[in-house]
């Protein structure tokens, strides 16, 4: 770790303390402002109760009862014992404006208060849900995460903060939430969830949030979910698009047919590993996943209020999946679920996940949804590094030692155009990746017939066909499949012209040639 | 969304996150009658390599209803698409 990034974290380390070391000195003094209060009334005499004089004869109903709050104005020696609530006398105050709704209510509002919720992962989703649910005044909030605190986390992960840069994602949060709420009890689970641990983490809670960002953690928290018979709200963002459903919601037994759906009942095969993709490959824009995380929150409190630990549990609602698109005319489209798969493998009495199986780490997820190996498509001879690349650019040969002019050869980058438009190296032709892994070589040529702008850059390509053709994109995996595409399309004239990809990427350039080329 | 409103002889298709990556489009319509056994198999024809790639770890619906078409038995591909029908091809999203 670098002396900057040590410094960054005891900063953050510091700040944290201080936030609630303040939050403690606060509370102190408000609790002992409170009892100084309590003393003061205690030694007072009751001297004139205005509600033991009998005003109901002749007296209009509304003068009454501003008479009553005029009389009682003043000394505040008709305060009843705070015992005499259900709530706190802090608590009516901070959640009047949920008590007040039918929805909630004093009923609802004690559910919230002994109801513990497990946040898993406190990114996206994770941070908007988390500051709801305690802002709420839910009893406990459990957060769990591996990750620490990125710069680029920030536009989207609301609890977190700049100054915070580096510290785990889970000390964080709880600066944040603590401030917002320091009735809420937080619990710190610092490391990333799995199989030999989710049943011990998640027993001790009544309702489950999957804020988690792969499809591994997606059948691990469900599988562990429909085990321990607690609902789970989960949500997913990527790009534009969201998705949200409540599950295992009544959480009946495994078998019982009456019971919600799981996670395997709605998708029971995972996507192949190489088509899963990450906000950081994809993009993410912040009110997006905010959006799907408060939206967790929402089920979250319907489901709690409702009595999520209570035998008089109200009707659950029927399973559905909520699909948000953002940039589509009709933003949001519910989907009715079915009711459990007969044959899931998780929740029906077939079920083959059992606690025995997790505990024994039988059930392996990464394996079940699949693993990308690092993508080695090439021969050494196909490939050049950024370095060799770098004094070719030059004006030199790298290998021969010659010169060279500097139109020598044909760089083209592969990444997507709103990448390229965000910085490129100078000279460079954007072809992308997209629009050549769209285009069909062989047998499906016939099939699918080039596009016009497909026939512009393959012609654009042939035109200098006596130069050598270098393929670069972000992280070096696509360049490489690129290559393969491009001499199967017989781009290399049989051989005789040199077509290969740069290693690693703009990521080994940025890092071994040119420290200032952006990284986003 | 493209227009959810049919042309004669037709339904159609909406999709979603990886399928409208996949096919450069957000919808398109089908000519109908196709029994939902089918759809995958014809999805292929005009899109070779979407089946693994994206269409078989998909939840499927029919007019906002989710139908199973998962394994060799299933209920769900005997469901007959019909003109005007409206069919979603929904991808597991798994970030966060």
């Amino acid at each position: 770790m670098s002396v900057i990034d040590s410094l960054r974290q005891q900063i953050a380390a510091c700040e944290a303390q201080l936030a609630t070391l303040r939050q403690q000195l606060a509370e102190a003094e408000h609790l002992q402002l409170q009892s100084r209060r309590q003393a003061q009334e205690e030694v007072q005499p009751a001297t004139f109760d205005p509600l033991t004089h009998d005003m109901s004869y002749g007296i209009h109903d509304d003068f009454r009862s501003e008479v009553f709050a005029a009389l009682s104005h003043g000394d505040g020696s008709e305060q009843p014992p705070r015992s005499r609530w259900p709530l706190d006398k802090m608590e009516y105050k901070r959640y009047g404006r949920q008590l007040i709704m039918p929805e909630v209510g004093l009923q609802g509002q004690l559910r919230l208060k002994k109801t513990s919720v497990l946040i898993v992962g406190v990114g996206g989703l994770g941070c908007p849900s988390a500051a709801y649910l305690v802002g709420a005044g839910v009893g406990t909030v459990g957060l769990v995460d591996g990750d620490t605190v990125e710069e680029s986390n920030l536009h989207r992960q609301i609890l977190h903060s700049t100054a915070r840069v580096g510290m785990t994602k889970v000390e964080s949060a709880m600066v944040a939430l603590n401030s917002l709420n320091p009735n809420v009890k937080l619990v710190p689970h610092a490391a990333r969830l799995t199989p030999d641990t989710a049943l011990s983490i998640f027993k001790d809670y009544d309702i489950v949030l999957d804020c988690t960002d792969s499809p591994a953690s997606r059948y691990l928290i469900s599988d562990t979910c429909v085990l321990l018979g607690k609902p789970l709200v989960s949500a997913s963002a990527l790009r534009t698009d969201g998705q949200l459903m409540v599950l295992n919601n009544p959480p009946l037994p495994p078998g019982d047919a009456a019971g919600g759906p799981c996670y395997r009942c709605v998708f029971p095969k995972p996507p192949p590993p190489e088509s899963v993709v990450s906000c950081g490959d994809g993009g993410i824009l912040g009110p997006v996943v905010g959006t799907m995380g408060v939206l967790q929150a929402l089920e979250a409190i319907k489901v709690i209020t409702r009595g999520v630990h209570s035998s008089v549990r109200g009707p659950a609602e029927a399973p559905s999946l909520l699909i948000f698109s953002a940039y589509a005319t009709q933003m949001f489209r519910t989907i009715r679920l079915r009711t459990r798969k007969p044959k899931c493998a998780a929740c029906s009495a077939q079920a083959t996940v059992t606690p025995e199986a997790l505990n024994s780490g039988s059930l392996d997820y990464v394996q079940f949804c699949g693993t990308i190996n690092p993508v080695d498509a090439l021969s050494p001879n196909e490939r050049i590094s950024v370095e060799n690349y770098a004094k070719l650019r030059t004006g030199r040969n790298p290998i021969t030692g010659t010169e060279v002019s500097a139109d020598s050869h044909v760089l083209v980058d592969v990444r997507e155009k709103v990448q390229f438009d965000l910085c490129s190296l100078e000279g460079s032709v954007n072809i992308p990746f997209s629009a050549v892994s769209r285009l069909r070589v062989g047998d499906d040529a016939v099939k699918i017939p080039a596009t016009e702008e497909e026939e512009r850059w393959i012609a654009e390509l042939k035109a200098r066909g006596d130069k050598p053709l270098f393929v670069v994109c972000r992280l070096g995996n696509d360049s490489q499949m690129t290559v393969k595409k491009l001499k199967a399309m017989g781009l290399d004239n049989g051989g005789q012209r040199w077509i290969g990809d740069i290693k690693g990427g703009l990521r080994a350039w940025r890092e071994k040639v040119d420290h200032e080329f952006p990284d986003y | 969304m493209g227009p959810s409103a049919s042309p004669a002889g037709h339904f159609v298709v909406l999709y979603f996150a990886a399928a409208a990556s996949y096919t450069g489009k957000t919808s398109e319509h089908l000519a109908s009658p196709m029994a939902a056994g089918e759809l995958f198999g014809r999805l292929e024809q005009l899109y070779p390599g979407i089946r693994a790639r994206v269409l078989e770890s998909c939840a499927v619906t029919v007019n906002l209803q989710y139908i199973n078409l998962d394994g060799d038995d299933a209920e769900g591909a005997r469901v007959l698409l019909k003109e005007g029908d409206e069919v979603a091809i929904i991808p597991p999203v798994s970030s966060g």
